[in-house]
């Protein structure tokens, strides 16, 4: 049942509805004839026949059949018990207080008949609205799009009102939108309700409700109870706008402050090894200099180094311009975490000569669907920051070890640890640990890593380290229980 | 004279590597597009090709192909970190190896050797090739250690064989799979990563710090041993 049926309970106290003619002409006529058919038994039993009658019509039809029926059933028992029979006629005080009786009755069965049905009606339409506004609320909240939001609004309106079709015209900070719902198998063209969207002085369009070509137009009840629900609607698409913003803001600052980190970056970090590389290029070509060949191998050698530290940095802020730009898809195939580890300690260990790195792997390493060259350069980066702490000669420990459905792989080293305080940021963009600030790092390559195995459903974190150093782990998912998860 | 050609739209990179190679005794060639690099391929006929990846015509890759077509010259790629899947594809195309820019030139010169020594090996076709006490008796499918014959399953033998009949070449994944397990396989590199390293596990190598195989990861293996006559 709709708000519009309850509205059409309520008019059986306001009008007399079809049934209620029906039952007012059936019921004294039954009553009659019943007393007809007793015979002679006196008129009591021909009163309490129509008394009965007169509850019924009022009882069925509402206050208006019962009154007529009750004027109905007044005529019709002097006309019939009243000698000469079917005479119309009344005579004495006596004669009238049946009437009066009769109507008092019908009066009083169809108020309280009629009251009960609107408070019926009353109470189904307050649980019908709390209901609408509830849902509507709940969807207005939930902080959703705006055009879900209003799709899930006029979509709702529908059938509550009986409408044949409801639409919301909305401008939101420049864009025009447009929802619309129709009524299945409703007939359009009906009356028309146009009802605006305003916050405070803020209005952000319209709402049109049609309804069916054969119904009547909203109630004034029903117009108020739209135009409650659509200051609500208008609210949300308020509070959508702001969040919206808020993002837009927020999202901008932090651009902001990467962009300003990334250039005091780049004007620090890259200028510094350029400076050394010209400094020991233009010694070199100085004709007016003897470089002993000890002198000249050093100067080389620090172009070497600075040139290899240049191209870390262009590579890092690569990196991280496409994890930024939301490009770091990884390419998966099923490796090991082992096997990786072993190829990155190869390839490095001719340039990581001042430590020394100790492979510590477990038996039985399960496969892990990984990017082999993503988590590569992970344990790169991670072999690299630990031997730019470690002192000379220090032990670098790199262990791949599986450990409940994950494979979990740690870079410990004997340096001298990470800050309590840096331990939140060390993984942020151009963060450098307070305690070594001057570090030859770029300040990017924990944040690749983390992005990277993130990107791989993993997690990365500072180990706890009860024997001094650092310890940097993370850990990747293991493929069945990952193709579980797919699954589910 | 071993005949160089190198193929980049860089003119520094290739004065660089004219000025580097010419030092070493080589003969240098360049070329600065890809059109013109198919053509030197087939005219000068050089010994090893040094091609970069991004050239302004025509895509590296489709120069392998093309040059492939009617040569085996060795080529080593030159390209940026940030073209990995390119590097696959082109050694998929035929490329023997990849170098990174920037590279040093003694790690250039190194792989230019291991990569020549590929064709030299063609031309004369040991049967039986040595590595320090490694040594493989190709007719004889006969492996020895230290003089100790070396118990090979078939898969691992074939595995070995694809890797000391290509020295130098970095073997994709995808290639040592169809070679040694057939036309059908490609992606199974789990089965590739258990063999390859119980093969290392019965000839002594130590994946820390190997003197036969390398790991490239993410794209296939390398042998890296020089044979010892």
């Amino acid at each position: 049942m709709s708000l519009a049926d309850t509205e059409k309970a309520g008019q059986r106290f306001h009008g007399v509805s079809g049934r209620g003619v029906v039952i007012t002409l059936i019921a004294p006529a039954a009553a009659g004839a019943a007393s007809m058919s007793l015979g002679r038994s006196g008129p009591a039993a021909a009163i309490a026949l129509f008394l009965l009658a007169i509850v019924i019509a009022a009882v069925v039809g509402g206050l208006w059949s019962g009154l007529a029926a009750a004027i109905i059933s007044s005529f019709a028992l002097p006309f019939l018990y009243r000698e000469p029979r079917f005479r119309l006629q009344f005579d004495g005080t006596e004669e009238l207080l049946t009437p009066v009786v009769f109507l008092t009755v019908a009066l009083v069965v169809g108020i309280l008949v009629g009251g009960a049905a609107e408070e019926r009606a009353r109470a189904s339409r307050r649980e019908r609205e709390a209901r609408l506004l509830r849902h509507l609320s709940s969807a207005f909240v939930s902080g959703e799009v705006p055009d879900r939001v209003l799709d899930d609004f006029v979509r709702v309106l529908l059938e509550p009102f009986g409408l044949a079709s409801a639409e919301v015209r909305v401008e939101l900070d420049g864009t025009q939108l447009l929802a619309r719902a129709e009524q299945a198998g409703a007939t359009p063209g009906g009356p028309d309700t146009v009802v605006p969207l305003v916050v405070g002085p803020v209005s952000f369009g319209t709402l049109r409700v049609e309804r069916p070509a054969d119904r009547r137009s909203l109630g004034p009840h029903d117009q108020l109870l739209l135009e409650a629900l659509s200051k609500q609607a208008a609210a949300a698409l308020d509070r959508a706008r702001l969040d919206a913003r808020a993002r837009v803001a927020q999202l901008d600052a932090e651009t902001n402050q990467l962009r300003a980190a990334m250039f005091s970056s780049v004007t620090h970090d890259f200028r510094t090894p350029l400076a050394s590389i010209k400094a020991g290029v233009t010694s070199l070509l100085d004709r007016s200099v003897e470089h002993d060949p000890g002198q000249e191998r050093e100067l080389l050698t620090t172009i070497l180094e600075e040139t290899d530290r240049l191209n870390r940095l262009v590579g890092n802020i690569l990196d991280l311009a496409r994890i930024r730009a939301g490009a770091l898809t990884p390419t998966r195939h099923e490796a090991g975490l082992d096997e990786i580890a072993e190829a990155v300690v190869a390839r490095l260990s001719p340039s990581l000569d001042r430590v020394r790195v100790v492979l510590d792997i477990a038996d039985d390493v399960p496969s892990v669907a990984v990017d082999e060259m993503q988590l590569d350069q992970v344990m790169t980066n991670l072999l690299e920051n630990a031997a730019r702490h470690s002192p000379h000669n220090g032990e670098i420990r790199l262990s791949v070890a599986p450990t409940g459905g994950q494979v979990v792989v740690r870079v410990a080293d004997r340096g001298p640890g990470i800050a309590e305080e840096d331990r939140e940021r060390v993984f942020e963009a151009f963060y450098r640990g307070a305690s070594s600030p001057d570090s030859p790092g770029t300040g990017l390559g924990l944040a690749i890593a983390n992005a990277i195995v993130k990107a791989h459903g993993g997690r990365i974190w500072i180990d706890e380290t009860p024997d001094g150093g650092a310890c940097l782990a993370f850990e990747i998912p293991q493929s069945d229980r990952q193709a579980q998860e797919v699954q589910a | 004279m071993t005949v160089v050609l190198v193929v980049d739209d860089e003119p520094q990179i290739r004065r660089a590597l004219r000025t580097s190679l010419e030092a070493h005794g080589y003969d240098v060639a360049t070329v600065g597009t890809g059109e013109e690099g198919v053509v030197a391929a087939a005219e000068q006929a050089p010994d090893l090709m040094l091609l970069d990846l991004g050239l302004p015509d025509i895509d590296g890759t489709e120069v392998i192909r093309r040059v492939r077509a009617f040569s085996d010259v060795p080529v080593i790629v030159l390209s940026v970190r940030e073209l990995q899947t390119d590097k696959v594809a082109a050694l998929d195309a035929g490329a023997d190896d990849y170098v990174t820019k920037p590279f040093g030139m003694e790690e250039l010169l190194a792989r230019s050797r291991a990569t020549m020594r590929r064709t030299q090996a063609d031309e004369s076709a040991a049967p039986v090739v040595r590595f320090e006490t490694l040594q493989v008796d190709l007719p004889k499918r006969l492996v020895t250690l230290d003089g100790d014959q070396v118990r090979l399953t078939p898969t691992e033998y074939g595995l070995l064989e694809a890797l000391v009949t290509n020295p130098g070449k970095l073997l994709t994944h995808q290639w040592l799979l169809r070679k040694v397990w057939g036309p059908g396989y490609g992606t199974e590199t789990t089965y590739l990563r258990t063999y390859i390293r119980s093969l290392r596990k019965k000839l002594g190598d130590d994946a820390q710090a190997p003197a036969l195989i390398v790991t490239e990861p993410g794209v296939g293996y390398r042998w890296i041993a020089e044979p010892t006559t």
